[in-house]
């Protein structure tokens, strides 16, 4: 390895270290001026982790507040650094390692509400698409083995033991009503399922039931109609979901697929 | 060299998400806006939305922190994607990015590591080829010369052999690309390194580089925090950086400039009186 290589690695090594320390870094300042430079670099990874997981985590970063997420934030930089030069594009295992977390016990279901919130940061981030309205007739023309659904880009489903889209309900709108119908639902131990889609460009999570779910992991997918349709449960009414999937932009198009 | 044909007698400014709104309903004059190039990067979405409105009615530079093109390790081909795919929606007038690293492989990990800031390198031959190396990657990829800016460091290294004039200028003369010249960077070096007369040093600094190579001036605030300065972005141009402002103009003529701030956001209106300023100063320029 070269010698700039070599100072590369260990730069970025110094600033994941649990303490700045330079005594391994020549340089042209003294060592204490060196010392407060690398402060600055790690101030600086510490304040970027802070910022770019609480624009993708807003209801995490609600619940344990703005300092001990920044304090989660220095943690996870550690542990699951960047990899790209996009922080919009890091925090991928943000919720899994937080359901993890030892220190975070007392919010059960932080972890889900991470899953949430990446699947609404995903969704705003996600290729924008026009309703492709013609597409729409082959549910009359056409065989509905020949015909997949094209959903949003960005559409996501999640089902949690909490009442995960309340809590983010409540932290978006900062409503009381809003939290005491959340101490309910935990009380109460109810889950919810979640649909992500885009209303405008904003992220919304629609709660959904068990059949909703289900027939949307198949379409998701890729299976066809006719098999979404044969596979669905009982309860699922096509209709009405069609009508909810035009108005809300759920549904984008329908492909037709010959073999 | 790079010096582009966008109408040079009014800087621009850094178009930040706090502004958006404002910017599209009054449509000030600028010379340009500037934007991160990675706050883009998405497939779509209202940044996006914002960028292609703004597109419309100005020029946009496209200027990144995350190409990392010191990086021994390399550029990253996603990210070099992403920019490529970025310019042909937007078609820049200018593409810049920055001296330095970020990418490094990390002990028992598989992936090379991003650590998503400004980090210093040194001013070696070795340093000099790997940057040469990535800038050339870069441009050919996207069909274009770019603009690499000069940072501000919290580091230097003890092995350091080149003046940093002269690293740009064999950088510029090896690659075709062009300098974007932060002249705020160079004063915060200079307050850092504890220079007898930072002004002067600044003065000596732009002296030294090419005429020829400078094709965009960078302005920001910077503010001291106990025993460092820091490029902060966060406050208005100071005098001793307009005064190496206006010393640049008189070697290298009208050049492209821009007003940065990104932390502490103000008001619109302050930042368009910080363009303004700059924009008289660039008349000047021409009309000496």
């Amino acid at each position: 390895m070269n010698a700039e290589a070599q100072r590369q690695r260990q730069l970025v090594a110094l600033l994941l270290a649990e303490r700045a320390d330079t005594a391994t870094l020549a340089t042209r300042e003294s060592a204490s001026r060196a010392l407060r430079g690398l402060q600055a670099y790690r101030a600086n990874a510490d304040a970027s982790a802070a910022r770019a997981l609480g624009t993708a985590f807003p209801t995490v970063q609600a619940l344990v507040g703005v300092e001990d997420f920044a304090h989660l934030a220095h943690e996870f930089w550690r542990f699951d650094p960047p990899t790209r030069g996009d922080l919009g594009d890091w925090g991928d295992a943000f919720a899994s390692w937080l359901a993890e977390h030892a220190g975070l016990s007392q919010w059960p279901y932080l972890g889900d509400c991470a899953r949430l919130d990446w699947a609404m940061h995903c969704c705003e981030r996600a290729a924008d698409a026009a309703l492709d309205a013609d597409s729409i007739a082959r549910l009359g023309d056409t065989d509905p083995a020949q015909l997949r659904l094209r959903l949003a880009p960005g559409l996501a489903v999640l089902s949690s033991r909490y009442p995960i889209a309340m809590i983010l309900d409540a932290h978006r709108s900062g409503d009381d009503a809003a939290f005491d119908a959340v101490r309910d639902a935990l009380n109460a131990e109810r889950g919810e399922a979640v649909l992500v889609s885009r209303d405008g460009w904003r992220a919304v999570a629609t709660p959904i039931d068990t059949a909703t779910l289900d027939w949307t992991r198949r379409v998701q997918g890729g299976v066809d109609l006719a098999s979404a349709m044969q596979h669905a449960d009982s309860h699922f009414d096509f209709t009405a979901w069609l009508a909810s999937a035009l108005s809300s932009g759920w549904l984008k198009g329908i492909d037709v697929v010959r073999d | 060299m790079p010096r582009t044909s966008v109408a040079a007698q009014r800087a621009g400014i850094g178009l930040r998400q706090p502004h958006y709104a404002e910017v599209m309903d009054r449509a000030p004059p600028l010379g340009f806006v500037e934007v991160h190039s990675e706050n883009f990067f998405a497939d779509g979405g209202a940044a996006l939305a914002v960028l292609h409105a703004a597109r419309e009615r100005y020029d946009v530079s496209l200027h990144g922190v995350g190409l990392a093109l010191g990086s021994a390790a390399g550029v990253d081909p996603w990210h070099l994607d992403r920019l490529a795919r970025l310019a042909q929606r937007v078609e820049p007038a200018r593409v810049s990015d920055h001296a330095c690293f970020a990418r490094a492989p990390r002990a028992g990990a598989a992936a090379v590591l991003h650590a998503n800031d400004l980090l210093p390198i040194a001013f070696t031959d070795e340093a000099l080829d790997i940057l040469s190396s990535n800038v050339t990657q870069v441009q050919e990829r996207l069909r274009r010369t770019i603009l690499v800016e000069n940072l501000s460091a919290y580091l230097s290294f003890a092995d350091d052999a080149i003046a940093e004039p002269q690293f740009f200028a064999q950088l510029c003369r090896r690659t075709g690309c062009g300098m974007l010249l932060d002249v705020n960077n160079i004063m915060v070096n200079a307050l850092n390194l504890g220079v007898a007369n930072p002004l002067a040093h600044c003065k000596t600094y732009v002296d030294a580089l090419p005429l020829e190579i400078v094709g965009e001036i960078h302005l920001a605030g910077y503010c001291e925090a106990d025993d460092i300065v820091i490029d902060d972005h966060g406050s208005r141009v100071r005098p001793d950086v307009w005064s190496v402002y206006a010393h640049a103009l008189n070697r290298f003529g009208s050049v492209p400039t821009l007003v940065e701030w990104d932390t502490d956001v103000p008001a619109l209106q302050v930042l368009l009186d910080e363009a303004e300023r700059a924009s008289r100063m660039l008349a000047e320029a021409v009309a000496a």
